[in-house]
């Protein structure tokens, strides 16, 4: 299978922290969430992807090609969102924005016009005069105006207002109508993933939990919840993560067959949300 | 490579100080030295201008996240370290012309008697601007920007006690009599060394995690 984006065994070393054999693959027309808390690798992963950082082992394929080798073929199909803002702040949008189109050979100036209009951006305002809801939309226009094929995100939502974010999540839905086109999302913002991710990333201390389409995910993962008097040894060793207080547990399992036949009716099972599954999976 | 020069005089004229930099430094200069020829305060401010317009566009990518950006864009780490290393001649050039129209219009209003154009100063002066670079552009590609910044303000002393000491000694001085740089043997020298730094910065900068 043609993939839009391969990440294999990849790794990362630093001082405190290490990228451990990372592994996951992305196909086109489809958009993954890439979550898990601060600190567990999503910004390195995606640095890692853009050659912002320099791996220690591994391989990252782009578009079936290697991401250093064919750098900037690559980069010219790859729309970036970063979760700051890495523009020049004394510039105003125009300027910004000629500067950055003089770098893609596919720039669409019309399309970027139409992004700023929809978006209510003054072109002629400097940078450092927008609010973090505006310089978002900023960014997501240059993104979005060379054609490219796969958008990178790094936490876009972050600190966004509930109305913007739902914005931001309906421009990414019409991006992936085109089948050619992919989204990696980073995010801790669970709730928008449930909405648009067709495949859920899931990295934790540098490792990778898994990374399945999210259906699958939501389907097998579920909160168990019951008395303590079914808890024993053998029992306990079922669940990814486990909350007790004195009158009972709340368990998330990833395997709700299984936890029917232990308990029975004994427990009441619910859905699992991607928030539930990213908590106990990282307190345990 | 238009690009970056398009992005670097773009932001370097987007800030207030620069703009008033640029223009006070000319003065500044001449009031603070007095120089027994008026060819070298030409030399002086050729070297000092081309030098302070190739370092400033560093400052804007080392010290803030923009590196990011530009390192993100469909440009990769050898032709950015490239593309730096020949805007220097580029600067030079917009060096010739600013400065040149500058003492003009100062030699034209009488103000001061200055050379505003000198063959002579120009083959003089892109050599030292050549090996300044040389030495500073590998360490803002290698080190933090801290450590950068010390190796620059060393070669900016240097530069400035240097020229001071053109100043002062006049035909005894270090510059006046920098012959090693004259001559085809010279030139291949400063050549070389500018490749060699080149070459040096690519490498680094290839192997550096932003």
């Amino acid at each position: 299978m043609d993939y839009i984006l391969e990440v294999n065994n990849l790794r990362k070393e630093f001082k405190n922290f290490t990228l451990d054999d990372i592994s996951f693959n992305l196909e086109p027309g489809f958009i993954m969430g890439f979550i898990g808390p601060n600190g567990a690798g999503k910004s390195t992963t995606i640095k890692l992807i853009m050659n912002l950082l320099k791996k220690n082992g591994g391989e990252i394929k782009v578009f079936g090609k290697d991401n250093i080798k064919y750098e900037k073929e690559i980069k010219d199909r790859i729309g970036f969102v970063y979760d700051e803002n890495y523009y020049y702040e004394d510039l105003t949008i125009n300027q910004m924005k000629s500067i950055v189109a003089s770098f893609y050979s596919k720039w669409d100036d019309n399309q970027f016009s139409g992004y700023i209009k929809e978006f209510d951006l003054n072109p002629k305002a400097k940078i450092k005069t927008l609010s973090k809801g505006m310089k978002m939309k900023f960014s997501l226009a240059i993104a979005l105006s060379h054609n490219a094929d796969l958008i990178i995100m790094d936490e876009p939502t972050s600190g966004l207002d509930p109305v913007f974010r739902r914005e931001i999540l309906d421009i990414l839905y019409n991006i992936i109508q085109d089948d050619s086109k992919s989204i990696f999302f980073s995010t801790h913002i669970t709730t928008d993933l449930e909405k648009i991710a067709d495949y859920i990333t899931f990295i934790n201390k540098g490792k990778i939990v898994f990374s399945k389409p999210k259906d699958e995910v939501l389907e097998n993962f579920v909160i168990v919840k019951g008395g303590t008097d079914l808890l024993n040894r053998d029992t306990r060793k079922e669940f990814i993560g486990l909350r007790e207080t004195k009158v009972g547990f709340e368990g998330l399992v990833d395997n709700k067959d299984k936890v029917n036949k232990i308990f029975g009716s004994k427990v009441l099972i619910e859905k699992a949300s991607l928030e539930d599954i990213m908590v106990y999976s990282v307190r345990g | 490579m238009i690009g970056i020069i398009k992005r670097d005089l773009t932001i370097m004229f987007s800030s207030k100080q620069e703009i008033l930099f640029m223009i006070f430094y000319v003065p500044f200069l001449i009031l603070i030295i007095e120089f027994y020829e008026p060819k070298w305060l030409y030399f002086a401010l050729l070297v000092f201008y081309t030098y302070i317009l190739s370092i400033t566009s560093f400052s804007y990518d080392v010290s803030g996240k923009s590196k990011y950006v530009l390192n993100s864009l469909p440009i990769n780490a050898k032709e950015i370290v490239l593309y730096k290393y020949l805007s220097i001649f580029v600067y030079f050039a917009i060096t010739i012309v600013y400065i040149g129209v500058y003492l003009w219009i100062i030699n034209a209003l009488k103000i001061k008697t200055v050379d505003y154009f000198n063959l002579e100063m120009m083959a003089k002066a892109l050599p030292v601007i050549m090996i300044s670079t040389s030495i500073v552009f590998p360490a803002y590609f290698r080190f933090e920007p801290k450590i950068a910044q010390i190796v620059h303000m060393i070669v900016f002393m240097s530069i400035f006690i240097g020229l001071t000491n053109l100043d002062s000694v006049g035909a005894n001085s270090l510059v006046y009599n920098m012959r090693f740089l004259q001559g085809a043997k010279g030139l291949l020298l400063v050549i070389g060394l500018y490749i060699l730094s080149l070459i040096l910065s690519m490498k680094f900068y290839q192997n550096r995690d932003l």
